[in-house]
């Protein structure tokens, strides 16, 4: 069978064991459970400053209500954050890139959020539908129209992370192909692609951390609108 | 694309959300933030009297 590009984001099995299964539980490695003691080493200090500032920020906009997903929230940053980064070394998998570990995180969050709005402040909840100061005829094509923007919202929050994180590696996989073909042939042009392949992969480190960010934040706004 | 063979979703959806639920949230909520030590100044504190019983 020939050899395409996607194929790097087939789920990997290896003598019966699936891959996604290591690639899921070694991240974690990286993360020492503090013990009870009260100094730390370095490493574990800057994880508990990144952590308590990522939960601050992330608090800001949201009631007391909210404050309930603080552990849920920080929880799935560190783990979007670190599987992203972790995917970009050379001969690693990414299980983000994966559409059904997205939209398993995604449409279980967003429909929690949901149901906790329409059990807690249901008027609340669907006021959100119709925008305030909607001239009158357009009211039931705006609802329908919201209606529809809600649904679509776990789908976009999952299919945004696949795609963001297949497409960079796939233009790495792509821009490297071409580098290391055009180097017996052209030289120059190889080193150019190279500059490039660098830059990329710059961009990508940074679509890493902006797309988990966007994720959890994106989720923690349809939890202020619920809660 | 295949990503999306849907043989392994239930298995990775599973998996995930173990993950996601018992190991992660051990390790964040393991980290604890002391109390910021006050600075010490030499003025004893100003106490007023209470008006409620002192049980």
């Amino acid at each position: 069978m020939m050899l395409s590009f996607f194929d790097q984001f087939m789920s990997p099995t290896y003598l019966g064991i699936p891959l996604m299964a290591l690639a899921l539980t070694l991240p974690w490695v990286l993360y020492p459970t503090p013990s009870a003691r009260w100094l730390n080493n370095r490493f574990l200090a800057l994880q508990g400053w990144f952590i308590n500032r990522f939960t601050q920020q992330l608090l800001l906009p949201l009631s007391l209500g909210g404050h309930k997903w603080a552990a849920l929230l920080t929880s799935l940053m560190i783990f979007l954050i670190t599987i992203n980064m972790l995917g970009l070394l050379p001969y690693t998998f990414t299980p983000t890139t994966q559409l059904s570990l997205n939209l398993g995180l995604a449409v279980p969050l967003w429909l929690a959020t949901v149901l906790i709005g329409m059990r807690n402040q249901p008027t609340h909840a669907l006021g959100h539908l119709l925008p305030e100061g909607t001239p009158g005829p357009l009211i039931p094509v705006l609802i329908i129209i919201e209606t529809i923007s809600l649904f679509i919202r776990p789908l976009a929050l999952g299919v945004r992370l696949t795609a963001n994180l297949t497409a960079g590696h796939l233009l790495i996989q792509l821009i490297a192909t071409a580098a290391f073909v055009l180097l017996p042939l052209m030289p120059v042009v190889a080193i150019l692609t190279s500059t490039v392949l660098v830059l990329l992969t710059l961009l990508e480190v940074a679509v890493a951390m902006i797309q988990a960010y966007v994720f959890v934040l994106l989720l923690s706004l349809y939890l202020q609108e619920n809660v | 694309m295949p990503q999306l063979n849907p043989a392994p979703w239930f298995a990775i959806l599973v998996f995930t959300w173990l993950v996601f639920l018992t190991i992660i949230p051990t390790k964040i909520l393991a980290h604890t933030y002391p109390n910021e030590p006050t600075s010490q100044s030499t003025e004893k504190p100003k106490t007023e009297p209470w008006t409620w019983p002192w049980y």
